[in-house]
């Protein structure tokens, strides 16, 4: 089987079926370019799914896939903190095993980048402007 | 400085000795000499000063005290040069010189006296160039660069500190740090010579010396802002520029004031899109090299009261802001709705651009109902001929006369400058001047002939006792307010004054009769066909009516039927614009490059040094916008096409710089023998009498903070015992 590559098609077909049929795998493949058989570590608070397999080799093993609310504009920074750790790989551990990972009632939710977007950060002028417009006296 | 002080006072205040040798008329020419400044031969009238003579052939002196316009002082000692066969190097700027001198500027000699001049200045001197409002346009830091010594022996070993000397207060606009001060004494002769305010002068001697006021006072004067340009250090600064801006990023363009009707020439400092300072820039003819404070320190009423948006008054009565396609169309529906009647009144500030497209426009619709807000008689000749509503015989020539009546005019506020030349003429020239009208201050001695209009009559009778003098003066002339002319008899006093300036035996080529106008648009706004005075608005009435920027209330809601739609186009939010029905923003005159004709005739143009604020925009452009959604498209969309039709209604408007002369005296006085108005009864007046009336009378100086902090010093100082 393997010698005629059978097997390949095979795995294709598996992938395609574990997507949920083709339209959702044409879907996948649409948005982020890339269909990749892998197990389904966890699901975060977001809805980002992260996945690993180590048939790839180290560094193309772990990914996430943005949670379908995000559409086509997904970015980095829609990680949230505790999942950078394992995906960039400074630890094994997954977020809800980590027993050094601080936990305080405090602490802030994790926000993504807001540039570009409505709630971005706009500094205000603090000067005084340079010309001061008249305001029509109103009619008592 | 006391010598002179004195001998004016002995002499009655009449004449400074020192002036009445130098203006002495000679009958012929004397023989000129020859000199050599550094071995270049050069002749020379006699009595010429080393400093000159050096100056025909390009070789300039260092100086701090001398200055061209005022007395020689000769006390900073800078200008030493060696002299051949003279043992001790000479003050270049006092020393007249003699035949076959020979003056080495360069030499050995002259390079150690200037070295030594300047480490005694510089001991005296803080090092604050860093903090200081002076630096980059120092004398001092220049001259020490080019003439002083590359080392001091100046070591403050003792560490007792240099020379200090406690700042004076001498009002709301000249900053002083008197430690600076190297006492060239340029802004005490400044003060007597030229603004006729003898309040500043020097106390003690050597170290010790100090300029001063003497006692606590401040240095008011309608003129006070020159001895900031005087001042060749930091001693005397600009209070409102200070700590602002410094000189080499600052962008400098020309222009012109429009804040009296004299045109003074002007720079326009802007940074950063603002604009900084106002400084004078010389023109011989007009403003010589001073300026106006009005003019100089006024600037910041461009940034406050500012209109920057188009608005329209809604159902409730109140304005708000719209934008120019909802202002425009508004307007134009309003313009269309009332068909031919339309009306338009030009105020003080506005432009020769604005005005003949406002003209066009309305003829256009079929309106002649074009009005200035300042009056002017048209009975006789009216303003056909321009020869009687112009400062005829200009400004730099007032200076020459030999008798000169004031008729219901204080030139002193309504245009200061050419007060200067007046005074310039008293103290030089011993000019005799007469006054009718109310007792005002001009700082220079005048016989007062009364206020009352009976005066006008005795002159031309002959019977009054200055009719012999007025008759038999050479270079008389009589300088006519334009607001005495404003009143209901205001024909016939023209008419008199016309019959008495022919009656004149006036030199060839001199004109007698000068009106002094107190608007920058008055002149223009005549020449294009403007009607004098706002009874034609009061008469017809009309459905809408546009302001050019008339602030002055000429024309109040009450004058005006219910239904009248006010349109106000100009810069500033006034009284104009709280009477209007839709505002549309023009620009100030910093913000467009525009004609203006001052009162003696001469057209001159301002640039842009900023950008109109907000969504203001030139005044013109807007007229043009409005004439095409009317439906009476203007033929002009640039600048030099609307100057071309400038051109085509009168050709002198575009002649910038200068004054178009104005001949029709005799055809004047024949028409003015028609002028059936009677001589009231009531006295002269004028509105600026005090000081403290002088700062505030247009849009934009009532909306500057510096001068009502101006107004508020002049009435300080009035409650003052000094």
């Amino acid at each position: 089987m393997s010698y005629f590559g059978l097997d390949r098609i095979f795995k294709l077909m598996k992938t395609i079926k574990d997507y949920g049929g083709l339209r959702a795998s044409l879907y996948k493949l649409y948005r982020i370019d890339n269909l990749r058989p892998g197990r389904l570590v966890a699901t975060d608070k977001f809805g980002n799914k992260y996945y690993e397999n180590n048939a790839y080799f180290y560094g193309r093993n772990r990914w996430v896939e943005y949670a379908p609310k995000y559409g086509l504009d997904y970015d980095a920074s829609q990680v949230p903190a505790e999942w950078y750790g394992w995906l960039h790989y400074k630890t094994d551990y997954l977020p809800s095993e980590d027993p050094g990972r601080p936990k305080y009632k405090w602490m802030a939710e994790y926000t993504e980048n807001l540039t570009g977007t409505k709630l971005q950060y706009m500094p205000y002028t603090t000067t005084n402007p340079k010309i001061q417009a008249w305001v029509p006296p109103s009619k008592k | 400085m006391l010598r002179t002080a004195l001998g004016k006072a002995l002499k009655g205040a009449q004449l400074s000795p020192k002036h009445a040798r130098v203006m002495s008329q000679q009958p012929k020419k004397p023989e000129q000499i020859e000199v050599f400044i550094d071995d270049i031969p050069v002749k020379v009238d006699p009595g010429t000063t080393v400093l000159q003579a050096a100056a025909m052939v390009g070789v300039e002196i260092p100086r701090f005290c001398y200055h061209e316009r005022l007395a020689v002082a000769g006390n900073c000692r800078m200008c030493l040069v060696e002299v051949e066969k003279s043992p001790k190097p000479v003050a270049a700027c006092a020393m007249p010189v003699m035949k076959g001198w020979r003056v080495k500027t360069d030499s050995e000699m002259t390079k150690k006296a200037r070295e030594g001049i300047m480490e005694f200045l510089l001991i005296n001197h803080p090092l604050d160039c860093p903090i200081c409002d002076q630096g980059g346009e120092c004398d001092l830091q220049d001259q020490s660069m080019a003439f002083g010594s590359d080392k001091s022996r100046f070591t403050d070993i003792e560490h007792s500190g240099k020379r200090a000397v406690e700042d004076k207060d001498i009002g709301p606009l000249i900053k002083t740090i008197m430690t600076r001060c190297i006492h060239c004494t340029r802004c005490i002769r400044f003060a007597s010579e030229v603004a006729g305010v003898d309040d500043l002068g020097t106390t003690g001697r050597g170290n010790d010396m100090q300029v001063g006021t003497y006692v606590e006072k401040m240095f008011l004067s309608e003129m006070s802002g020159n001895i900031i340009d005087l001042c060749p250090v930091g001693a005397l600064t600009s209070k409102p520029y200070s700590f602002t801006a410094r000189p080499w990023e600052i962008r400098k363009i020309d222009s012109i004031d429009v804040l009296d009707a004299v045109g003074s020439n002007i720079v326009v400092s802007s940074r950063t899109g603002e604009v900084m300072r106002i400084m004078p820039r010389v023109n011989e003819e007009i403003n010589e090299e001073w300026i106006a404070d009005k003019s100089r320190f006024s600037y910041d009423g461009l940034k406050r009261q500012r209109l920057v948006t188009p608005m329209l008054r809604d159902n409730t009565g109140e304005l708000r802001p719209v934008d120019w396609e909802a202002a425009l169309l508004t307007v134009a529906k309003q313009i269309k709705n009332a068909g031919a009647n339309v009306g338009a009144i030009a105020g003080g500030l506005a432009d020769a651009e604005v005005l003949v497209a406002v003209k066009d426009l309305l003829n256009r619709l079929g309106s002649e109902a074009l009005c200035t807000e300042h009056t002017f008689p048209m009975d006789g000749s009216g303003t056909d001929l321009r020869s009687s509503y112009l400062l005829n015989n200009g400004i730099a020539h007032a200076e020459e006369a030999d008798f000169v009546l004031l008729v219901g005019t204080n030139p002193r506020f309504e245009a200061p400058l050419l007060n200067s030349r007046l005074r310039k003429g008293y103290v030089h020239n011993e000019l005799e001047v007469a006054l009718i009208g109310p007792k005002v201050d001009l700082r220079y001695q005048y016989k007062h002939l009364g206020d009352g209009t009976d005066v006008l009559q005795q002159l031309i009778g002959g019977g009054h006792e200055v009719s012999k003098k007025l008759k038999s003066a050479k270079k008389p002339l009589i300088i006519v307010g334009s607001e005495v002319l404003e009143r209901p008899d205001g024909a016939a006093i023209l008419a008199v004054i016309q019959k008495l300036s022919a009656s004149t035996k006036a030199q060839e080529g001199w004109k007698v009769l000068n009106v002094l106008h107190k608007v920058a648009s008055q002149v223009a706004a005549l020449d294009i066909g403007y009607n004098p005075g706002v009874d034609k608005i009061r008469e017809n009435n009309p459905k809408v009516l546009l302001l050019l920027g008339a602030d002055e209330g000429a024309i109040e809601k009450a004058d005006l039927c219910d239904n009248t739609f006010v349109v106000y186009l100009g810069h500033h939010g006034d009284h104009g614009a709280t009477i209007a029905d839709a505002i549309l923003p023009g620009a100030a005159y910093t913000e467009k490059q525009a004609t203006y004709v001052n009162t003696e005739g001469r057209a001159q143009q301002t640039l842009v040094a900023v950008t109109p604020p907000g969504r203001a925009r030139e005044d013109w452009k807007v007229i043009r916008a409005l004439s095409e959604i009317v439906g009476a498209k203007l033929p002009y969309d640039n600048l030099n096409e609307i100057r071309d039709r400038l051109d085509e209604v009168a050709p002198h408007l575009t002649k910038y710089g200068e004054a178009e002369n104005a001949n029709f005296f005799k055809q004047a006085q024949d028409l003015a023998k028609n002028v059936k108005t009677q001589l009231d009864c009531t006295p002269l007046d004028v509105k600026l009498k005090d000081l403290s009336d002088y700062f505030m009378t247009d849009s934009i100086s009532r909306a500057s903070p510096t001068m009502a902090k101006c107004v508020q010093a002049v009435l300080k100082q009035k409650q003052s015992k000094f």
